[in-house]
């Protein structure tokens, strides 16, 4: 096909021709505004200087972390001296192993959780319950300053609550459930009262179930056994209780979370729960002995699978890190590629596939219309937290942009994404705003053609009904009066009444095509294919008609039809052509016209056809002599 | 003659029962609408109806349907479309499934008494009635060259009075020559178009309308 005869997109000389044919190329204009106004500030870096606040600065951390294996070796030191027998540490090899190997673990994913970009109290809670761990080694050092055993054994109470703690806090840095956050509290202060006491009133001494260290407590107010010995197996009871908490909590976010919840959730969750069994199967055991003799095989199993639990959790804690890690990275990349336009919708794809994510929904906020849309811009209802799932609102300077619904596995979402995805939200943003601006546009079009339809029915009818009614009515007055006047023998009058028929006759032609002109009848009865017949009997030129499909279409998808065939017809006969070919097809939700003549070639764009042809969202294109209307239908 | 006539417009109805009564014919019922048409039809056996296209509910083609309808139940019946539009759409589909005793004229032509009568004479002795209107309109149709132009003019009035749905009889008789020659030119005139000669008069009605309409 020669250049002179491709078909031209959009429509020349046509003002909506942008809006009629493409909607991509004021998409990427759209996008690349936002983008050229943005780019100073995409400029900066994308991750904030590490200026966010931490508990801990990092020195302090690198120095918790060489204190970690201090204690770590002091404690393997101690397990090793006098009291050898009395720790689990020291009882065999394999003890001292399980010790220190939790530990360490502990110590060394709270170092890699704090050291990392992003330092969470997770990271210092599981630091903090890594020193604790080792407390109960530290208690049986016999001969070393009274103080040590007795902060350790005021120490070793604690591991428990600071483990529950980050465990029901996980993955974010707070726990979301209420009865979790009482469950912590509850722990820290019974804990907290139990050590207190303990501290205060046990005196080793006096205490049948000491076995570690019962030399000294410096802390001691008063000797109070009886009420020291209650205290420590209502301590046990609690614990257990609290570990049963523990349990039922774990089990239930794992039962209610989304897939990818519980994906994230089920390397801690999991060892937790293990952890929590050894804690209650403690107290079980314990309830008989009346000490924790480290040599009876029961208790030492106990020791060694909570020992095994506390690895798994550090490792389940380091290996969440690592993936919350490669999702920021994978977000980071997805910055990366905003740089050319992306097609709508891209951004949400991104995001869930960074996120491994694949229930993510971006909702894009439109404070004009205050509604939300998708990146298409078409209209979705306000995101809400499914279960298990949880809503993340993006806002820039004060302004929501967009709600980014997801399964609420990966915390401080908000706190990922960075300016340079906000900036791609916003630009999807605006994107969508003028997509659904588009949308609104489109529809009031197509209103305004059909109501124009509508019309011209409601005239037709009119015309028929009223005055062509009266105009017989009226030639048949007539008629009887000439009859009168021929049989008075009036030959005057008998002529003007003819010549008054006559009129009325011609009055009555002029209506009639007048109102087949403003729409033809037979097209809202018997549909395209039987007007375009009509069209071609009274056709200034021939007009062959190829092929009509006989089906019946939505109103106004007719009306655009045939009103294009008649324009287009029209047109060739102006342009001198002695012969047109029509097609109407069906064609894969669309209605495709072609009009082709064989006149000179096209001069002027066919505006009104390129407007009602639009309004229905379909194209015109044009040939000097062809005319191709695609007008999308669902046929009825 | 005993004639039924079905029109919504009041008016009308009446004008075209006067009309038909001063011209001794007997109109028997009238009805407004399509439903008291069938049943005026079924209660007075007519020997032929007078009906307007378009009438109540929706206006479109009730009258067509119930013609459709009183051609089926009763074939002694002959049907008299009116209407105000030139749509050979609308005469085709009337005369497609029972192509005799069936007529499609503009409203207007009946207010000349004349017409009507004739109209309605035709019918009963078993013809069709097309408006010559509509005839001419698919005569006068643009074309390109082809076999309508090796029509003498002779043949062309033969074979637009054949489309009007007359007999060989009714043609000789309108054109002052013997049925013979009408015989002749008919069937020069098929042969000419390529069309089957054998078709009987009612049917050759259809293929020549359906013929003018198809060829450009």
């Amino acid at each position: 096909m020669d250049g002179k005869r491709q078909w031209r997109l959009p429509h020349r000389g046509c003002p909506q021709g942008g809006i009629v044919a493409s909607t991509e190329m004021l998409r990427r204009r759209c996008h690349n505004r936002v983008m050229e106004r943005l780019r100073p500030r995409l400029a900066v870096p994308a991750r904030p200087a590490l200026a966010v606040p931490s508990r801990l600065a990092a020195p302090a951390r690198l120095a918790a972390g060489l204190a970690g294996l201090a204690a770590a070796a002091g404690a393997l030191a101690v397990a090793e001296g006098p009291g050898r027998s009395t720790t689990y540490a020291g009882r065999s090899a394999a003890g001292a192993a399980l010790t220190l190997s939790a530990g360490l673990a502990l110590i060394a994913a709270g170092l890699v959780i704090c050291l990392g970009p992003r330092p969470r109290r997770t990271g210092d809670l599981a630091l903090l319950a890594g020193f604790t761990w080792f407390a109960p080694a530290w208690a049986a050092w016999q001969n070393g300053p009274p103080l040590i055993p007795s902060v350790a054994i005021v120490l070793g109470g604690f591991t428990f609550p600071l483990t529950l703690h980050l465990v029901l806090a996980y993955p974010a840095s707070r726990p979301s459930s209420a009865p979790a956050r009482a469950l912590i509290a509850a722990a820290y202060a019974e804990a907290l009262l139990a050590a207190a006491v303990l501290a205060l009133f046990r005196d080793p001494y006096l205490d049948p179930g000491c076995l570690a260290n019962c030399n000294v407590n410096v802390f001691l107010v008063r000797s109070l056994p009886s009420l020291a010995h209650g205290i420590g197996v209502a301590d046990r009871w609690f614990t257990a209780a609290a570990a049963a908490g523990l349990i039922a909590i774990c089990a239930a976010r794992l039962v209610a979370g989304s897939r990818p919840a519980r994906r994230r959730l089920l390397p801690v969750a999991v060892p937790a729960i293990m952890f929590a069994g050894t804690v209650a199967a403690r107290a079980v055991a314990l309830q008989g002995a009346t000490v924790e003799d480290p040599f009876n095989a029961a208790l030492f199993a106990i020791f060694a699978v909570a020992s095994a639990a506390i690895i798994l959790l550090a490792a389940g804690l380091i290996s969440g890190f690592a993936r919350a890690r490669a999702e920021r990275r994978a977000i980071a990349r997805i910055a990366v590629n905003l740089d050319e336009a992306p097609a709508p919708g891209s951004l949400q794809s991104a995001l869930a596939e960074a996120l491994h994510d694949p229930g993510l929904r971006i909702a894009y906020w439109l404070p004009g219309a205050r509604r939300y849309v998708d990146a298409s811009g078409r209209t979705t209802p306000e995101p809400a937290a499914k279960s298990g799932g949880t809503v993340t609102r993006v806002t820039r300077s004060g302004r929501t942009i967009a709600a980014i619904s997801h399964s609420g596995a990966a915390p401080g979402l908000d706190r990922h994404i960075g300016p340079a995805i906000a900036l791609g939200l916003e630009n999807e943003r605006l994107q969508a705003e003028l997509l659904a601006q588009l949308g609104e546009l489109r529809a009031s079009r197509a209103r305004i053609v059909e109501t124009a339809d509508a019309e011209r029915r409601r005239l037709e009818r009119d015309l028929h009904d009223g005055a062509q009614q009266r105009l017989l009515a009226l030639s048949y007055d007539i008629r009887l009066a000439r009859a009168g006047a021929a049989a008075d023998g009036d030959t005057a009058a008998q002529i003007t009444l003819a010549k008054a028929m006559e009129e009325t006759g011609a009055a009555l032609e002029e209506l009639r095509e007048l109102a087949h002109g403003i729409y033809p009848a037979v097209l809202a009865e018997a549909g395209v294919a039987a007007a375009l017949a009509t069209l071609a009997d009274t056709a200034p030129l021939p007009v062959q008609i190829l092929r009509a499909d006989d089906r019946r279409y939505p109103a106004p998808v007719e009306a655009a039809a045939y009103f294009a065939v008649a324009e287009a017809i029209d047109d060739a006969a102006r342009r001198g052509a002695d012969h047109a070919a029509v097609t109407v097809a069906h064609d894969n939700e669309l209605l495709v016209v072609t009009v082709e003549d064989n006149g000179t070639g096209r001069d002027a764009p066919m505006v009104t056809l390129t407007d009602r042809v639009g309004a229905l969202g379909g194209s015109l294109y044009l040939k000097e002599t062809a005319c191709r209307a695609e007008i999308p239908c669902a046929s009825s | 003659m005993r004639v039924v006539v079905a029109d919504d417009v009041m008016l009308t109805r009446e004008g075209i029962t006067r009309l038909l009564t001063d011209a001794g014919v007997d109109v028997v019922g009238q009805a407004g609408d399509a439903a008291s048409l069938l049943r005026a039809v079924r209660m007075t056996q007519p020997d032929a109806a007078v009906v307007d296209i378009r009438m109540p509910p929706t206006h479109t083609d009730e009258g067509l349907v119930a013609a459709q309808q009183i051609r089926a139940e009763h074939p002694d019946i002959a049907v008299l479309i009116l209407s105000h539009y030139i749509e050979p759409q609308y005469a085709m589909r009337l005369l497609e499934e029972h192509p005799e005793r069936v007529g499609y004229l503009l409203k207007e032509r009946v207010f000349d008494v004349a017409n009507l009568i004739d109209a309605l004479r035709r019918l009963a002795d078993g013809e069709t009635v097309v408006d010559p209107t509509i005839v001419a309109r698919l005569v006068a149709r643009k074309r390109r060259a082809g076999p309508l132009d090796k029509l003498t003019e002779r043949e062309r009035e033969v074979l637009a009075l054949v489309a009007e749905g007359l007999s060989n009889r009714a043609i000789a008789t309108r054109l002052f020559v013997t049925e013979r020659t009408i015989e002749a030119h008919v069937k020069q005139v098929f042969l000419k178009l390529g069309l089957n000669t054998d078709s009987d008069s009612h049917r050759r009605v259809l293929a020549v309308l359906a013929y003018l309409r198809n060829m450009t």
